[in-house]
């Protein structure tokens, strides 16, 4: 089983980076072969990354959830998966280049530096671990997608302003789709992440008796939640639109990967189980 | 194939001898009817604003290109119209043309997306006028399929291909659904009507009229079912719209900054699309700075409708490459009636030879043997003709430029002297 999961550790990257190889091939030379294969390999590796995960669980005996690389492969897989879904529920065919690359990254990055961990904390095997962070990890995938689009749509309203009708003009959706997207990610991220943050709240001081409310990782996620919820709030009661909202989803996102990676990396608050 | 054109459009006519020769449909069913009882056995008229053309098979050899333009000069007598005017095509020039015009590739702007439905209403016309027989449906069968292929092989009908629709392409980027998006059209000259056809196409269904002249906009909105806005009442009301073409003949701004600034604090500077389409422009420039904004001008729609265009000449290769492959499909059909009863010709004489001498010869054999005898001499025979019809078919199979293939076929027909047998189709 360990040779399956560190073979299937080594080809994810591979099949990552073809994925995102196909799919910027088919925005740079729209071809009907490359649109049915690039949707098969998508399925494919999310097949093989399904499988890697469930043995790793199996093998291991717990979630992947100990440590930051465990939970890059899981935000890779969580990603990829809402892409795939989005690109058969809607019209959106051209933006998975974009969003592509981030698990990609996540992907490799996991790849070279996880490790097998035998022995693990009893807590890791609570099921309101998992939905904290199943929730979580959706939360996140919804505001990288509302980040992503964001950013398209302020691409692609920076060209049509220019009068610059080049390749991004032609391949990218129309801007009220794409500001749509971010918004209805960063709906979808927001209610997540509320979920999430309310069973880490109720969950945690009896789970932890070092919890502290004063957790780096907490406070960062607290104040992303505070950002988004202004955010949406503005957009509803104020009628704000466009750019203003997709910079305020565009900041939240940052703070976001600042407290993934950095935050992670640095502090050993409860977050972290090895 | 014996398919001849004639052919008036844009590249040998200037646009009043092409308005001049144009047929309405109640002018090419009667001409239909008219050139099957004197110059053709099969006939097709196509006549758009840019291109009348009359593909037909001839009733007989003696048919020339001059009788069609003859023809055609008789029923629209032009002054000032010469032979040079017209462009002939015969036989696989006459299909190549064609398959360039259902391309979208003759046309005065390189993928016109009409002519490929303009085409087919011919066709129609056509059969219905019971004017088409095997030979055209063929042929037209083919150019539509060529036009259908370039539509889904290519990107050749997807960019704008004239201001008017370049606009409507651009609001088309910003928003989601036009048919939900309400549309004002400022002035109800040529570009406003053009303008209105291309929304229309779009399915636009909330659409708004607005012009100096009231009785003018009334027309036009009474003509695609639009509402009228009083030009007076235009700078009270234009922050109910999303969209707005203007394309007036004012000679100075209608509206300025300052009054766009007013507008987008009433929408809560909801986006607004604004294809400023008059010269002089109608439109303060500067109004390109506010937010949510997109203002464009005729030249920066000019500028899209060239960058569409020059991405379509890339195409070209691509187009030629759908367009040789259905050539060689339809002569490979073309050739194979060809061959077909020759073929059945050169085998009906040798089984007539086969059954003469097994007839002379079989009461040599007794009753057991002469079956085996029979079986025997057929084989020899489909054996001999194998080679010669594998040759035949390979032959048919490839695009016959020289008449190679009739060559062929007459040397057999001489060798084996099938004159008066194998040539009943043609």
């Amino acid at each position: 089983m360990k040779i399956l999961i560190h073979n299937l550790n080594i080809l994810l990257p591979f099949f990552y980076v073809s994925v995102f190889i196909l799919y910027s091939l088919n925005f740079w030379k729209p071809k009907k072969s490359f649109s049915s294969a690039k949707r098969i390999l998508l399925f494919f590796t999310i097949l093989v990354h399904f499988l890697y995960l469930l043995a790793r669980t199996i093998e291991f005996d717990h979630v992947p959830i100990t440590n930051i690389f465990e939970i890059f492969t899981l935000l890779a897989f969580a990603i990829t998966l809402s892409y795939y879904i989005l690109e058969l529920i809607t019209e959106v065919r051209n933006t998975g280049m974009f969003i592509l690359f981030i698990p990609m990254v996540f992907q490799i990055v996991s790849t070279l530096n996880i490790v097998d961990l035998l022995t693990v904390q009893e807590i890791l095997r609570s099921p309101y671990l998992g939905i904290h962070v199943f929730t979580a990890l959706t939360g996140y995938a919804g505001i990288t997608f509302s980040a992503i689009y964001g950013g398209l749509y302020l691409m692609l309203y920076k060209q049509i302003k220019l009068h610059r009708f080049g390749l991004l003009y032609q391949r990218l959706p129309n801007l009220e789709l794409l500001e749509s997207l971010n918004y209805t990610s960063a709906l979808i991220g927001f209610i997540m992440l509320t979920i999430a943050i309310s069973i880490g709240l109720i969950w945690m001081p009896q789970a932890f008796t070092s919890a502290s409310y004063f957790d780096p990782k907490l406070i960062v996620t607290i104040f992303i939640w505070i950002l988004y919820a202004i955010g949406i709030i503005t957009k509803i009661y104020a009628k704000w639109r466009g750019k203003r909202i997709i910079y305020l989803s565009l900041v939240g996102f940052v703070i976001a990967i600042f407290s993934m990676t950095i935050l992670n990396l640095l502090f050993t608050g409860f977050h972290r189980f090895h | 194939m014996n398919l001849i054109s004639v052919t008036i459009n844009h590249k040998t006519a200037p646009i009043e001898l092409r308005e001049a020769l144009y047929f309405s449909e109640n002018e090419i069913r009667e001409n239909l009817r008219q050139l099957k009882e004197s110059l053709f056995k099969e006939a097709c008229i196509l006549s758009t604003c840019n291109r009348t053309e009359i593909y037909g098979i001839p009733a007989d050899q003696s048919t020339t290109f001059r009788d069609i333009q003859n023809y055609l000069l008789d029923k629209k007598p032009i002054e000032g119209i010469t032979s040079n005017n017209f462009l002939n095509y015969f036989s696989c020039g006459a299909v190549n043309h064609l398959f360039h015009v259902t391309a979208g590739i003759d046309s005065l702007v390189i993928g016109d997306q009409q002519i490929l439905g303009q085409v087919k209403d011919s066709f129609n016309i056509a059969v219905e006028e019971n004017s088409v027989g095997t030979y055209l449906q063929k042929a037209f069968q083919a150019a539509l399929k060529v036009g259908k292929r370039v539509k889904s092989e290519t990107d050749l009908f997807e960019g704008p291909t004239s201001v008017s629709a370049a606009a409507v392409q651009l609001a088309g980027k910003i928003f989601s659904d036009l048919t939900k998006k309400s549309v004002l059209v400022i002035g109800a000259g040529e570009t406003g009507k053009l303008t209105i056809q291309n929304l229309i196409q779009k399915k636009v269904s909330n659409l708004t009229i607005s012009n100096r002249t009231s009785s003018r906009a009334e027309k036009l909105a009474e003509k695609n079912k639009a509402k009228v806005l009083p030009f007076e009442n235009l700078k009270n009301s234009l922050h109910e719209f999303d969209i707005i073409i203007s394309a007036t003949s004012s000679k100075s701004i209608l509206i300025s900054r300052e009054e766009m600034n007013s507008v987008m604090r009433k929408r809560k500077f909801a986006p607004v699309c604004i294809m400023d389409i008059a010269i002089p422009r109608d439109f303060d420039s500067n109004i390109k700075d506010i937010e949510n904004i997109f203002y464009n001008d005729i030249d920066s729609l000019q500028s899209m409708v060239n960058l569409s265009i020059e991405g379509k000449k890339v195409l070209l290769p691509s187009i030629n490459k759908i367009i040789m492959e259905e050539l060689i499909e339809l002569f490979s059909w073309y050739n194979s009636l060809q061959i077909s009863p020759i073929l059945k010709a050169i085998r009906e004489q040798f089984e007539s030879v086969r059954s003469q001498e097994f007839e002379t010869f079989k009461n040599k054999f007794n009753v057991d043997e002469r079956e085996n005898l029979e079986l025997l001499t057929k084989r020899i025979m489909n054996k001999l003709l194998h080679n010669p019809t594998v040759y035949l078919r390979k032959s048919a199979d490839q695009v016959d430029t020289q008449g190679e293939l009739q060559l062929k076929i007459n040397i057999l027909k001489e060798m084996f002297n099938l004159n008066s047998k194998g040539n009943e189709r043609e």
